[in-house]
């Protein structure tokens, strides 16, 4: 079975030889630089540093190949690109200066190398007239997407991972929170429903333009779509189930269906916190993978209950804690709780190892290991799998 | 006329509705009338927010509607604050409060400090991403009942371990109560950092406060 067929099968709800592994390829699913180096270190990996989309302040790494190999990676990521002018005027702007993307929005280096989104262009806003006004990123650059179509192809032409593509934020609540800050937009929410209605579905329109151009350039090579929006606190939701089902969700259902017309592909949904309320709802709209199942969340800790009442048509991707058990745990304690969680969510697929967010700066890379090799020792379903080399 | 009581209802419900711009005018027309500032703080915009930290426990609301009954009450404070210092009202506790080094994350710490201004005490916040030395100097400049850390990040929690060292290496310790609070934060975290409590959420904040301190 190559890892491309596991993945499939874990999707499609049948077990396949092992429970498949997610890491890197995207922010939700990824590594900070800085504990992939150290993961670098204890590998033996030489390679210099590379960021995904190409974004040192991000700070996410590309999992270099040799690495994606060792921890049994079972994707692949097909990822997108801020324009080109974008990537070369922040290549070359003074040093410590704001990073700014194409939205005109951006983060502040607060300390050296760490970087927080904290430039948001439309935080006074409150008329239809400003979003109106204001200069949208042009979703037709296609130097967005120029390198897709031919980095999925050779992905296809392989055949041997399951292609993920992960295009930066097309999600509509966190770019309104990005270009208003996230207490204003909640409280426009609230105040000026109209307003941030407007504001979410001009985002919208723009994110529709370029995963239109996204999917266009994957054709047929994509396996798993990625998109999101952060829904939950870490005891609750951000918004009342009923302020979700008026505004947002009809925006979701409209995404999730444009993007559904144009491919095959898993819609794999990334949204933190204790979303439990909301679950249903994601499952109507046309879900298909739920990620990152944050275990410290409120009723996200019961994964009895969460295989029991959706997994036959939801598949679960995450559920690794980083808020204690990665980062504070020995490896055999990570060890004991990856074989928990695969023991509740695993049984008939409809499972993907990952851990719960990015593995942050605290994870030390024996504890990366380890969660990996439990799945290798822990997560077979009928005949153990060779670990890798 | 519009009576006494009539302008302490309108208070209540528009700090309650999280109506900034009504609150203020309620408040100010109260204030012409001659209703007391303390009748206004006291039976209008603390009962408001302590029943507005009860629906957010009770999941009846949410932060949107947090944060804007947050802000009213902010802004009508700002209004009555004068009056409140001219009338003498002594605050319950000194609160020292911030984000710790590495971390921009206030939506929490702003809602505690509205809770616990609310509840009668002095806040003063030191923003965020604040460097231990600077909760030190604080504590020393201030002499505070209680300072608070907040940290949304696990990777940032670690700055309390850092922070509660330097409190204790400029023997400060023993004179101030360390609450900390955010999104990864829990009773095993108190415990390692030797801390005196945590607060899950900003409604319960001046409840764990006042427990902390032993503030009836």
């Amino acid at each position: 079975m190559t890892p491309r067929q596991r993945v499939l099968a874990a999707v499609n709800h049948e077990e396949p030889d092992r429970v498949p592994i997610v890491l890197g390829v995207s922010n939700a699913t990824g590594i900070k630089m800085k504990p992939y180096r150290r993961l670098k270190q204890l590998l033996g990996i030489e390679a210099a540093d590379h960021y995904l989309y190409s974004w040192p302040e991000l700070g996410t790494a590309a999992i270099d190949e040799e690495a994606m190999v060792r921890l049994g990676v079972d994707v692949r990521g097909v990822l997108d690109l801020e324009p080109a002018s974008v990537l070369e005027r922040n290549a070359h702007r003074p040093p410590h200066a704001d990073y700014l993307n194409s939205w005109g929005s951006g983060a502040t280096e607060i300390r050296p190398g760490e970087w927080f989104p904290m430039v948001c262009p439309l935080a006074s806003a409150t008329t239809i007239k400003e979003i109106e006004d204001y200069p949208w990123p042009d979703m037709e650059d296609p130097t967005r997407v120029a390198h897709v179509a031919e980095q999925a192809a050779r992905l296809a032409a392989e055949n041997r991972y399951a292609i993920m593509a992960t295009p930066w934020l097309l999600f509509p609540l966190e770019r309104a929170f990005a270009m208003q800050g996230m207490d204003t937009f909640l409280m426009n929410l609230a105040l000026r429903p109209d307003f941030a209605e407007a504001l979410l579905w001009k985002i919208q329109e723009l994110c529709k333009v370029l995963m239109g151009h996204f999917l266009a350039a994957l054709g047929e090579n994509v396996d798993i779509i990625k998109i999101g929006d952060d829904l939950g606190t870490q005891e609750s939701l951000l918004m009342s189930p009923a302020m979700y089902r008026r505004i947002l969700k009809p925006i979701h259902a409209d995404y999730v269906r444009f993007i559904k017309e144009r491919t095959s592909a898993k819609l794999f949904f990334h949204t933190d916190g204790d979303v439990f309320p909301l679950i249903d709802d994601l499952v109507e709209i046309g879900v298909d993978i739920l990620n990152p199942i944050q275990t410290s969340a409120g009723k996200m800790s019961n994964l009895e209950e969460l295989k029991a009442r959706w997994g036959d048509r939801l598949t679960f991707c995450g559920g690794i804690d980083t808020n204690r058990i990665l980062p504070d745990g020995t490896p055999d304690e990570v060890a004991v709780e990856v074989r928990r969680v695969i023991d509740i969510l695993g049984p008939g697929g409809g499972y993907l190892v990952s851990s719960v967010h990015t593995v942050m700066d605290d994870v030390p890379p024996e504890n990366i290991l380890a969660m990996v090799d439990a799945v290798f020792e822990f997560g077979g379903y009928q005949q153990r799998p060779e670990k890798p080399a | 006329m519009t009576g006494r009581a009539e302008i302490i209802d309108l208070v209540y419900e528009h700090v309650l509705n999280g109506e900034a711009e009504q609150a203020v005018g309620e408040v100010e027309r109260g204030l012409a009338l001659g209703v007391e500032a303390t009748a206004l703080l006291f039976d209008a915009m603390i009962p408001a927010l302590e029943e507005v930290g009860r629906l957010f426990e009770t999941g009846e609301v949410f932060l949107p509607e947090m944060l804007l009954a947050a802000r009213a009450m902010q802004e009508a404070m700002n209004v009555i604050r004068p009056s409140i210092v001219a009338a003498g009202v002594e605050p319950i506790g000194r609160f020292v409060m911030g984000t710790v080094a590495g971390d921009i994350h206030d939506v929490g710490k702003k809602l505690c400090i509205v809770m616990l201004e609310g509840a009668g005490f002095e806040v003063i916040d030191l923003g965020i991403n604040v460097a231990g030395e600077k909760f030190v100097d604080a504590i020393r400049e201030y002499r505070p009942d209680a300072v608070g850390m907040s940290a949304f990040l696990t990777t940032t929690v670690r700055e309390f371990d850092r922070n509660v060292a330097l409190i204790e290496e400029a023997g400060l310790r023993g004179t101030v109560k360390i609450l900390i609070g955010g999104a990864p934060v829990n009773q095993h975290t108190v415990d390692r950092v030797g801390a005196d409590g945590y607060a899950p959420d900003a409604s319960s904040a001046v409840r764990v406060t006042k427990a902390v301190l032993s503030i009836g």
